[in-house]
């Protein structure tokens, strides 16, 4: 396996995705195993890095799509998994809503109808 | 509540009655004005089936009051201690709205993660070949139950015992006895130690 790439990997299907990540992990048992027994060469301890990140590729991807899928799915409900909430700021996610920053009283909405702001204009 | 009765009343009359709408419609109107006034024995069937109603509501009123129990009169508990524990109550399961997690987290402890790799020290070739173990560096966090299961998944061999220890360098080590119908030798062959 020379490289696992993302690109690739995102045209997979789950079970594929999950079947190449045992299979990499596999790889890389045997690879510290013949770390340990001095029967590789150099090319079989360069390999390990190559691995290692391309498990780190696949482990990318399936979290990737599996958040996407989540979040489309979520998508419009009300109550999502606060995960999939924006993130923003503690202090910013506990602040009014604009709309609940808007409400007035009763009495301001009926100053403000029977009273506008009027403007008036000098005519020349 | 006035002019559907009468609608009622008017097709209820004309049925029972089979005679031309409009003298009865006329007829029934001032029959429920005469009604209203006191009992009359003409407009009978008007009658019956409103009093019908009311004596099946006072029946079922009762039988509820039976079934259910009158909650004016209630028995009084007798308590026979002088201690008033809290009733057991109702306790519901969670029903979330939401899962607080989208993605349940991935287990990183893992069978792959447990063993590292195993030794081919001189001591540990001599653990193989006498005492039928084998010996690998092992996850920090793994306990012997989790090996012996990882060792089990990873390399199909069933152990009859783990030991483990804390290497001076921060790494646990494990010694892991097979059962006598495994061979270690054999095993590590396998695996590729020799």
């Amino acid at each position: 396996m020379t490289r696992v790439k993302c690109s690739k990997l995102r045209g997979k299907k789950p079970d594929e995705l999950q079947k190449q990540l045992e299979e990499l992990r596999q790889e890389l048992n045997t690879l510290r195993v013949g770390k340990v027994t001095g029967s590789g060469g150099a090319q079989k301890l360069g390999k390990i890095r190559n691995v290692r990140k391309s498990i780190a590729r696949v482990l990318i991807v399936t979290h990737q799509t599996t958040k996407q899928n989540l979040r489309a799915l979520y998508h419009g409900k009300k109550y999502k998994p606060k995960d999939l909430r924006k993130r923003k700021t503690r202090a910013i996610r506990r602040l009014m809503t604009p709309k609940e920053n808007s409400v007035q009283l009763k009495k301001l909405q009926r100053r403000q109808w029977a009273f506008p702001q009027r403007t008036f204009a000098v005519k020349a | 509540m006035g002019p559907k009765k009468e609608t009622k009343e008017a097709s209820a009359s004309a049925k029972k009655k089979d005679t031309p709408a409009a003298t009865t419609t006329a007829t029934a109107s001032a029959k429920k004005t005469t009604k209203t006034a006191g009992n009359t024995t003409t407009a009978t069937k008007v009658v019956t089936k409103e009093r019908k109603e009311k004596v099946k509501s006072t029946a079922l009123k009762a039988k509820q009051r039976v079934v259910r129990g009158n909650q004016l009169t209630r028995k009084r508990k007798i308590h026979t201690k002088p201690t008033f524990r809290r009733p057991f109550t109702l306790r519901l399961q969670r029903q979330p709205k939401y899962p607080r997690r989208s993605v349940p987290k991935r287990n990183r402890l893992d069978h792959f993660a447990i063993i590292k790799y195993p030794l081919t020290t001189e001591s540990a070739m001599k653990k193989i070949e006498d005492n039928n173990t084998l010996v690998f560096i092992v996850n920090i966090r793994a306990n012997k139950p989790l090996i012996k299961q990882a060792v089990k998944k990873m390399y199909d061999v069933d152990a009859e015992k783990v030991n483990t220890l804390i290497r001076p360098d921060g790494e646990k080590k494990a010694y892991v006895r097979l059962k006598a119908d495994h061979d270690a030798l054999d095993v590590a062959n396998r695996i590729g130690i020799i």
